[in-house]
């Protein structure tokens, strides 16, 4: 079927006209034609400018800001879009009107997906076409024009799956805003070094302040001298654009693949298992692919951070966001208990068997054993010296990922729908809470006591901490693992004497 | 029954404190209307979200048409329409717009023919351009069931379809439904209203905490209930009729004013030759009517009242 045949695609488009799309297609036409208006202006009597040296920096402003308001139409606004629009329907009950149709569940996604933010698509295509006017004006060339467009349309189209995914598994439509605040909030530690990280690719910051930098004359833009140059992975250079959308396409062929899954039945969880691990492999290998070239498997005898960062830094903050990472995907696989009882209601399976194959426990340690081939990479040519800065992140990790999947698990099996409560409780106390004591009482003592602390301090200050005190305290957290287990096997058994 | 249109065997779905439907096995065929009674929270939406496929199973099976849901959901979709029991609309879309919208995805011949005739069977003509925010609860309903109607399935689960509708709404359901059973369609109705289904369903299954009490058709339902209440009245009262009545040793009997009414759980030949010696001891009877072949009576004796 195509798109234009599409039911839902029609209905969508009908819904965006009948709400109106004038008044938002003039805002956008008059937010681009002032900033043009703009640029006209200088290039009729530059003399009266004294910010612009040059016609492409006057061009470069305006094109930035065109594109910053296209960002926020397109990308956040189809978001917030798609995710409302799913969220409303399935509350009305016209989402599962739909799913009873014969309609496929990829059309229905793809409805979905490319229908509901049509208004958005109009707002961006009419900033596109004055962008460009901006750009032939300005004197930038083309590619500046092309590689940005190319870029902030990938990236709707991966924020729309997000957001149909999103739509689809929030109980209100706010919460896709929540999600996406939150999105953003994590991606600005990654502006201090641009090249090294992930997200600025996956978000296509690096890809576009690269275009701009490397656009004619770099005037007064001497704040994107960190955004220069191509990407790294493990010493081969990659175009940033070719970077972004290859990494949009890899993350959203799994996001269309969960999408597609929870349409055709909402009961199952969203990846499979081996999705998962695919997914948090490859992504922890591109990013320790982009870092690479710092210490190139010679951690942390030899570093070569370059000039625009701090190198020290890099390590510990991947490692904070692997467990992020880590963190994300457990939750996405992580079971719901009535799940795992109506399965050993139907196999009749009431012992461990039954549990371990649905827990997320066991995902958590080949997620740690992943994690720890790819660590491996920053260690490979100096491991005789630093295996206990290794085993300390490691275990770190693993300590990190278990008491996560089992305080999940446990929570929801003793709590229910009260669960996430309980679990940002434990969290709060066994990750940020030493820190805060720690600086009440000015000791970092206190403060090495949090979860997430070990991995950090080892690879933060490896050459001034002792290993063996930071290995005591891995020890001593897998201790409230082991405890947690008791506790979460127990709870599962209860379950499952439930299950007749 | 050689060849149910709908067949349900041993379904079973849980929920976390509750087995909200429970080893439930019935059959509608071709030409059946089949009412699903039982109170509220008896399981009734839930087997119909259950045979949907919107609701997980436990275990059990559902076939339409012999299509079964685990293997063959799509070909299902195909033959199965469901009328939820709330009324699920595009406010911004018009009603044919609406129709339209669903017969696109059933892929339907004809569609604007076939819109038309379902916005006249629904009698929403006169609502065609008009848009579903501006129509009344009951009209949003008679939409939903038009859409249910548009891909002509073969088996129709309707739940509590006569919620929302006026008096006269309640009616034409009736029509239709009456329409749907001459057609040779299969419907599985529910309602905890049992005055609703009075008069068009020809099998009932009563629910109760997501079991199944009792199924057959309503002549069976009444024989298996056995006691029927009788009621009888006569136009001139000289104590004649009471005395036969009082000389048949019947339970539970009643003086009512010019008439009587009794319980009777026996042969209905009995009750036959009752009314013949009233007759033929001259007297002049009024009525003579039996309660106990109707849902509300069924329902009522069925054991399933307590939780009304």
């Amino acid at each position: 079927m195509k798109l234009f045949d599409n039911p839902i695609f029609i209905t969508q488009k009908r819904l965006v006209h009948r709400g109106g799309v004038l008044a938002a297609a003039l805002i956008a036409g008059l937010v681009g034609a002032s900033l043009l208006s703009g640029l006209i202006a200088y290039l009729a009597d530059p003399m009266n400018f004294n910010s612009f040296r040059s016609s492409q920096e006057a061009g470069k402003m305006f094109y930035g800001w065109t594109i910053g308001v296209e960002i926020l139409v397109l990308v956040i606004g189809g978001f917030s879009r798609i995710s409302r629009v799913l969220g409303e329907e399935r509350k009305a009950g016209l989402w599962d009107s739909n799913r009873l149709t014969p309609l496929k569940p990829c059309q229905l996604v793809t409805g979905y997906w490319l229908g509901a933010p049509l208004r958005e698509f109009y707002m961006a295509a009419i900033l596109a076409a004055i962008g460009l006017v901006i750009v032939l004006l300005g004197r930038l060339p083309i590619t500046l024009w092309l590689g940005s467009q190319v870029l902030i349309f990938s990236t709707a189209l991966f924020f729309g799956l997000l957001g149909v995914l999103v739509g689809m598994t929030f109980q209100r439509p706010q919460g896709g805003v929540i999600f996406l605040v939150a999105f953003i909030f994590f991606q600005f530690p990654s502006f201090a070094m641009p090249k090294y990280m992930l997200t600025n690719f996956l978000l296509p910051t690096y890809g576009i302040a690269n275009l701009f930098r490397d656009s004619g004359d770099s005037g007064n833009d001497y704040s994107l001298q960190e955004w220069r140059g191509m990407p790294e992975i493990f010493g081969v250079p990659i175009p940033p654009i070719l970077l972004s959308i290859a990494l949009q396409a890899f993350v959203g062929f799994f996001l269309w693949r969960a999408a597609v899954r929870k349409t055709a039945n909402p009961f199952q969880p969203p990846l499979f298992r081996w999705e998962t691990v695919a997914l948090f492999g490859v992504l922890l290998i591109v990013q320790n692919g982009l870092i690479w070239g710092i210490w190139r498997g010679q951690f942390p005898t030899a570093a070569n951070g370059g000039n625009f960062f701090d190198g020290q830094s890099l390590l510990p903050t991947v490692h904070g966001g692997t467990l992020l990472l880590a963190t994300v995907v457990l939750a996405f696989v992580s079971p719901q208990p009535e799940s795992v009882r109506v399965k050993a209601l139907r196999s009749g399976i009431k012992d461990f068997a039954a549990i371990f194959p649905e827990s997320s426990v066991l995902l958590a340690l080949v997620l740690t054993g992943v994690a720890a081939m790819v660590l491996l990479s920053q260690f490979a040519f100096s491991f005789g010296s630093s295996w206990e800065i290794y085993l300390v992140v490691i275990g770190n990790l693993l300590d990190f990922v278990l008491i996560y999947s089992l305080l999940l698990e446990f929570c929801r099996l003793r709590f229910r729908r009260r669960a996430l409560g309980f679990v940002a409780l434990w969290l709060f106390i066994l990750c940020i809470l030493p820190f805060i004591l720690g600086g009440v009482f000015s000791t970092g003592a206190i403060a090495k006591l949090s979860l997430l602390a070990p991995g950090v301090i080892a690879l933060g200050d490896p050459t001034n901490e002792n290993m063996n005190n930071l290995l005591g305290i891995v020890v001593g957290h897998f201790g409230i693992a082991v405890v947690l287990f008791i506790g979460w096997q127990r709870k599962w058994k209860e379950l499952l004497a439930r299950a007749v | 029954m050689s060849n149910p249109l709908l067949a349900i065997e041993r379904l079973r779905v849980d929920f976390p404190d509750v087995v909200a439907v429970n080893d439930l096995t019935l059959t509608v065929g071709a030409g059946e209307v089949c009412g699903l009674i039982g109170p509220n929270g008896a399981g009734k939406t839930t087997t119909m979200r259950a045979i949907s496929g919107l609701q997980e199973c436990t275990r059990g099976s559902v076939k339409v048409n012999g299509h079964e849901l685990a293997s063959e959901p799509d070909e299902l979709k195909r033959q199965l329409g469901f009328m939820p029991d709330f009324c699920p609309t595009y406010d911004q879309l018009t009603a044919s717009e609406f129709l339209d919208h669903f017969a696109r995805a059933y892929d339907v011949p004809n569609r604007t023919k076939r819109i038309e005739e379902c916005l006249e069977l629904t009698w929403l003509t006169e609502k065609t351009n008009a848009l579903c925010e501006e129509l009344s609860r009951g009209m949003k309903q008679r939409l939903v069931l038009a859409k249910t109607l548009l891909p002509d399935p073969k088996v129709m689960l309707l739940d509590e379809p006569a919620s929302g509708l006026d008096p006269l709404g309640r009616i034409e359901l009736r029509k239709i439904l009456l329409q749907l059973r001459e057609a040779g369609k299969a419907v599985l109705i529910s309602s905890h209203i049992l005055t609703e289904l009075s008069g068009f369903c020809n099998t009932a299954a009563i629910m109760e905490r997501g079991r199944l009490v009792t199924f057959g058709t309503i002549a069976e339902l009444g024989q298996k209930m056995g006691r029927r209440q009788m009621s009888v009245k006569w136009r001139a009262d000289d104590g004649k009729a009471l005395e036969i009545l009082k000389a048949a040793n019947l339970k539970n009997l009643a003086d009512t004013n010019l008439g009587a009414t009794f319980d009777f759980d026996g042969d209905t030949n009995v009750l036959d030759e009752l009314l013949k010696t009233l007759v033929l001891q001259g007297v002049r009877i009024s009525e003579w009517r039996g309660t106990g072949d109707d849902l509300e009576q069924i329902f009522l004796q069925s054991g399933a009242k307590e939780l009304m």
